[in-house]
Formats: C-alpha cells, sequence, structure tokens
C-alpha cells in the first residue's frame, strides 16, 4: 500500500513537506483552518480538510483515519514538542508513524532537567548551575555563591546569576542577580511566583553568559542506530524574545581572527552532541543549541526534538553525490525505518548558506507584531536563491492574526561567506514587500533590520 | 451626527418586511454527522434560565474518535434549508448542517436601528478588548446613556498579539455611551462594533426614535 502522510501544520513549512512528499512519491494529505484559506498551503494542496484548529488532536487524527493515513508529520511548532500527542499517535488503536523522536525523547530532552543531568553524567559541559530543584534558601544562598566562585576560577569578567523558576519556560519567571545579597529576596519571590503560575515551588539557579554565539548541531539517527551530524548553524542573531531572524551555515566563520581555535569548537560540539544523542537512542532530525562564549568555552543549552525552521540552511552546504541535501525527505525516510544510504564521510560540505525570516513587525516598538494585508510581494529569482512562503504573489494576503507574522524564509547560497553575504544583500536590495495595516497605513516589515544585522553575523553579542 | 429619519424609516419598513434574522449553524469540528434531532419547519430555542443553564434544542450529532456530541440551538427560530444529505457523511470542520431563522425582539430591532444611528467605534483589528478602567468605573456608577467622553479620552485597551494598546477617542464633541456591542475578553473580529455613541446634542432624538420602534413594534 502506497504510504499516506498528514501534515499537520500550516504555512511554508506544510509546503516544504508537500514537496518532499512529492518528491518522495508518497501521497499527502494537508489541513487548514478557516483563517488560513487564502494561503498557498491550501490553494497548492492536492487534498485538504478543513479543521477547527491546528491543536486540534482529534480533528488531526479523526482526518487521518478518514483519509487513511499512515504517517504523521507535525512539522515545528503547534503539537510538535507535545509527547502526548506523539505518544497518542504511536499507541492507538489504529497507530500511525509520527515523523520525529520517540515520545520518550521529546518528554525527556524537552525537559531542561533532565537533559542537564543527562548531559553531565556523559560529560558534556552545560551552564553552570543547579541539576535540580531548590526549595530551601539557604542552600540557594550557598549555591549560588559556589557558581560565582567558579565563575571567578573561569575567568568571567561581568559575573551573575539567573534564579528561574525550574517548571517555567518562555522567559517567564526569571531574574538576574549580580551579587550574594540579592539572592535571598529574588528566591522567594521565584519561588511564589512558580508556585502560582506552575503549581510547583522548585527554583533553579544558572550562571549567565553575558557575551555568546548561538551554534547548533544538526543531527541525523535512524531507527536502526546509525547517525550522521549535517554540520552547524550559527543563529547569533535574535530578537529580545530569544526569536531567530538570520541563521547561517556553518555555524562559524573559521577565517574570522579569534583568537580560539574555532575547528576544535566546532569538532568538539558536534563529537558531544552525536555523544548524547547515541547514548540516549535518539532517532529523526534533532537540533543541539550550544552557547559559545569568547573564551573558547561552549555550553549546551537546548535539544529541538523536531524539525527546525532553519533546517533548509544545513541541506543547502551538504552534498552527497554532489547533490545538495532535503532534510526534510531524510527525516521521513528514517521514520519510515530506512537505513541511511550514506555515511558521515560521504556528506561534503561545501560553501555558506544564509537564511532571513521576514516579518511583519516594527522593529522599532519592540518588535511589535503587525497585521495587515500584504499588497506587492516580488524578488528576483536566481539560482542561489529559495524563497519559502506561503503568501500568494497574484493578489493581496491579509495576515491572519491568530498566527505568528512570519511572510517569507529567504534562503541564499554562496561559495564563501562574503559571496552569500553580498547576495543576502542582493536579494534585500530588489525585494519588493509592500502592504497596509488595517488602519490603511504603511505596513512595516523587518527588512531594513535583516540588512543591519547581516553586517554582524559570526559576532559575538550580548545575550 | 445628524439623524436621517428617511434612511431610518426605509431601515424599519425593511425590517417589518424581513421580521427575522438567519443564523447558520456550522459544525465545530470534523467527524461523521451521525443524526438528525430536528426537522424542517421545527421550532427551536437558545439557551435560557436566569444564567443560561438550560442548554438549547438539540439539532444534530457528530461523532469524531468514538466521541458523540451533540450540538445545541444557540438561539430561537424555525430550521430552514437543513443538509439531510450530510448524515452519515464525514464533515468538515465550520460546514453550514442547517439556518435558525431568527425572528426579531422588539429590543433586537432597536439594537440594529442603534447600529445605523450611532457613532460607531468598529474594532481595528481581530482582538480581546476590554474598557478601560476608569470608564468602566464611570460606566457603572453612572449608567450607559449618561457617561460623557470627548476627544483624546481612553475608551478600550486592545490585547493584541500579546500586547496591550489603548484606544483613544477621536471625534470632536461631547458624545454620550449609548451602548457597549462586546463582553469583556472576549474575540471581537475586526470591524465588528464596540461601542456606540451618540451624540450629546442629538441625546432627545434618539429617545424619540426608540419611543416611536416600541410603539410600532410591539
Amino acid at each position: 500500500m502506497k504510504e499516506r502522510l498528514l501534515i499537520a501544520n500550516r504555512g511554508e513549512i506544510a509546503l516544504r513537506i508537500m514537496e518532499a512528499c512529492e518528491e518522495l512519491g508518497l501521497d499527502y494529505v494537508a489541513v487548514y483552518t478557516k483563517e488560513d484559506e487564502e494561503s498557498l498551503h491550501v490553494r497548492l494542496a492536492k487534498k485538504k480538510v478543513r479543521i477547527s484548529d491546528y491543536r486540534d488532536i482529534n480533528d488531526l487524527l479523526a482526518v487521518a483515519d478518514e483519509n487513511k493515513c499512515s504517517l504523521i508529520h507535525p512539522g515545528y511548532g503547534f503539537l510538535s514538542e507535545d509527547y502526548r500527542f506523539a505518544r497518542r499517535v504511536e499507541k492507538r488503536e489504529r497507530p500511525l508513524i509520527f515523523v520525529g523522536p520517540s515520545w520518550e525523547a521529546i518528554r525527556d530532552l524537552g525537559n531542561k532537567i533532565y537533559l542537564k543531568k543527562l548531559a553531565s553524567q556523559l560529560k558534556i559541559p552545560v551552564i553552570p548551575g543547579t541539576t535540580e530543584p531548590i526549595y530551601n534558601e539557604i542552600e540557594a544562598e550557598f549555591k549560588a555563591e559556589e557558581l560565582l566562585e567558579l565563575l571567578k576560577e573561569e575567568g568571567f569578567e561581568y559575573r551573575s546569576l539567573f534564579i528561574k523558576a525550574a517548571a517555567g519556560g518562555g522567559g517567564m519567571g526569571i531574574e538576574e542577580v549580580k551579587n550574594l545579597e540579592e539572592v535571598r529576596p529574588v528566591f522567594r519571590k521565584i519561588r511564589a511566583y512558580a508556585k502560582r503560575l506552575f503549581g510547583d515551588e522548585g527554583v533553579l539557579i544558572e550562571a549567565k553568559i553575558p557575551v555568546i554565539q548561538h551554534v547548533e548541531v544538526q543531527i541525523l539517527g535512524s531507527k536502526k542506530g546509525e547517525y550522521v551530524h549535517f554540520g552547524t548553524r550559527n543563529c547569533t542573531i535574535q530578537s529580545p524574545f530569544k526569536q531567530k531572524r538570520i541563521e547561517i551555515a556553518p555555524g562559524f566563520d573559521f577565517n574570522k581572527n579569534f583568537s580560539l581555535n574555532l575547528q576544535k569548537i566546532e569538532s568538539e560540539i558536534i563529537k558531544y552532541s552525536l555523544r548524547l544523542a547515541k547514548n540516549f537512542g535518539y532517532y529523526s532530525l534533532g537540533t543541539w543549541e550550544w552557547l559559545v562564549t569568547p573564551e573558547g568555552k561552549y555550553y549546551l543549552m537546548e535539544v529541538n526534538t523536531r524539525v527546525q525552521v532553519e533546517n533548509e540552511i544545513s541541506g543547502k552546504i551538504s552534498f552527497i553525490n554532489n547533490n545538495s541535501v532535503n532534510l526534510i525527505k531524510e527525516q521521513i525516510k528514517v521514520a519510515l525505518g530506512e537505513r541511511l544510504e550514506y555515511t558521515q564521510e560521504e556528506i561534503l560540505f561545501k560553501g555558506t548558506s544564509i537564511e532571513l525570516r521576514l516579518i511583519a513587525e516594527d522593529v522599532s516598538q519592540g518588535f511589535q507584531p503587525l497585521s495587515g494585508t500584504i499588497t506587492h510581494f516580488k524578488w528576483k529569482p536566481e539560482s542561489w536563491l529559495t524563497i519559502r512562503t506561503h503568501v500568494p504573489q497574484d493578489k493581496p494576503y491579509n495576515i491572519p492574526t491568530q498566527f505568528d507574522p512570519n511572510l517569507a524564509l529567504a534562503i541564499i547560497y554562496g561559495e564563501n561567506f562574503e559571496l552569500a553575504k553580498r547576495r543576502a544583500q542582493e536579494f534585500l536590495e530588489n525585494l519588493i514587500i509592500e502592504g497596509v495595516t488595517s488602519k490603511g497605513e504603511k505596513l512595516k516589515t523587518n527588512k531594513e533590520y535583516l540588512k543591519e544585522k547581516l553586517e554582524i553575523i559570526y559576532q559575538f553579542l550580548p545575550s | 451626527m445628524e439623524i436621517n429619519f428617511n434612511q431610518l424609516n426605509e431601515i424599519l419598513k425593511n425590517l417589518k418586511a424581513h421580521p427575522f434574522k438567519i443564523y447558520p449553524v456550522l459544525t465545530p469540528h470534523t467527524g461523521y454527522l451521525r443524526e438528525f434531532k430536528v426537522k424542517e419547519g421545527d421550532r427551536v430555542s437558545g439557551p435560557s434560565g436566569k444564567w443560561l443553564e438550560k442548554p438549547g434544542t438539540p439539532l444534530f450529532v457528530l461523532e469524531r474518535e468514538k466521541n458523540l456530541k451533540v450540538i445545541k440551538a444557540k438561539i430561537d427560530g424555525i430550521v430552514k434549508n437543513l443538509k439531510l444529505d450530510l448524515l452519515d457523511k464525514f464533515v468538515e470542520a465550520e460546514e453550514i448542517v442547517l439556518e435558525i431563522q431568527h425572528p426579531l425582539s422588539q429590543e433586537e430591532v432597536i439594537s440594529e436601528i442603534l447600529l445605523s444611528t450611532l457613532y460607531i467605534i468598529r474594532a481595528p483589528e481581530t482582538a480581546r478588548y476590554i474598557l478601560s478602567p476608569s470608564l468602566l468605573q464611570r460606566i457603572e456608577k453612572q449608567g450607559l446613556g449618561k457617561v460623557k467622553v470627548k476627544k483624546g479620552d481612553e475608551l478600550l485597551i486592545m490585547s493584541f498579539m500579546k500586547r496591550e494598546v489603548p484606544i483613544y477617542f477621536e471625534e470632536e464633541g461631547s458624545f454620550i455611551i449609548y451602548k457597549l456591542y462586546f463582553s469583556p475578553f472576549e474575540v471581537v473580529p475586526a470591524e465588528k462594533p464596540l461601542i456606540g455613541l451618540c451624540p450629546e446634542k442629538d441625546l432627545p432624538y434618539l429617545e424619540k426614535i426608540i419611543k416611536r420602534i416600541k410603539e410600532e413594534w410591539s
């Protein structure tokens, strides 16, 4: 029987999954909600079903059963990191293949305390801090003192700590302390906050790494225990809310004149990422996110157990038999239980690829997301350019207010960094993206911000 | 603002000719439509009781992931355009299954008329709205039809894409807050009415119109 895949997502990632299915010769079914009727992922899908919400598990499974789907791809966001969803997909009466890692991997590696403990056991560097929740303020003060001492020994000039709710996330319930006297009152405040918000009083203390580059390792594991990596990506350019805006592969510019051995750092973070993946028995695509400091230290921050928005730039610089790689296709093949058709040695890295995230937002107003209508969206086609977008170019498009105001991803390739950067600038110069807000004013985008930030790629920035 | 009596007569004439509104009933989610609980022409009622604790008339049954869900009427009226061919079919979310022809009450007619007579503040975005705390306090104290606002007063707070944005009154002159069209924190689609205001000087005319409707529409 021909495999059929349910695409449980929207927008550009739904389009990329569709394309991967078509190239693999798989059938697919897309879903959409009323707000997305104008989206290209709906217009271009051969088979589509309207559902009430992309997070409605019952709707997704009902559509999958009705259409006899055998796999389900969660994309990113929505249900992609919900281990209960992954578990239900695979454990129900009519099981489906979840295109992603095991539900246990989503649960455990998505848990920051678990990840920190496992990494420490495997001698993988993590951000110095507590690996168990603290409930007592005397203990908190003691731990804080230890950490500040350690930071001094490690040579950090600016030393401060984060006190945060163990059950928290997304920047909530987190505060910075610079000296020991502040620890107890802040601890009490965060503990009370954690109890009220998350129902658990546990608090973590972690060193603040003041200046960083954000570098991530792209891993692929098969269900047969084979592992490869597709190099690194640098995602240091982020909004103040830690949302990525520009990504570049590879993760380091080896020509840059830092007094650091960047090759060594890259090979070590790859080695450690693979060590953790193998030890856990991880399969599917996964991203290991690291913080790298100007002192040459590196710390594992988190593991993303799903396909990343920026996966394609890794595919663009990875070549097998002279062909670039489509990581979503690889992810689906692995989910079907196939063996990897190549070894690490057969993956050759060539060139540089940059991704620009085009977003309707007012950068000057704290990256305020905007809604409105896109009236003109045009770019000059180039062999080195790939645009991923759900925004139609042939008619005005109303940005739905229920989702992120992401408009498009521009993926640029160059044989080296300088060329890729120049092409990215050229693309932005020629790009026409215009619209109006609901009040009839000109719709702002982050185009100028992207131009400006292209100049500081690969630099260490304040965290 | 100038009240246009000709236009008003026209609206009233139309409402008298078609004294009802059609409400489509949609599927809330996907599933199999297993049973119709009503027939064409049946009279159904919406939720009732002091706190609307008594549910409306059952309309049809949707089955999804082995769970049955009875979809009930949210408004009074007569069942029309029942899509009988959907029986035992798999339906998408938000598919029209039937329509309820709802007879307009006196209060609803007044509401319709006010919508075309008052100065209406409409939702600039699909978002959640609340009255500005000071305005809410004044309305609670004085009641609708009494509170005056002028240019620059904060009317509403819009909660949009996780941000709070104040909305100010922008018209010259003194206006009275006459009607509210939303509940606090409810998602209001863009362009839907939020507040109806009446220029202070037109208030006597407005009261006259309402009196007239009450007499003509029993």
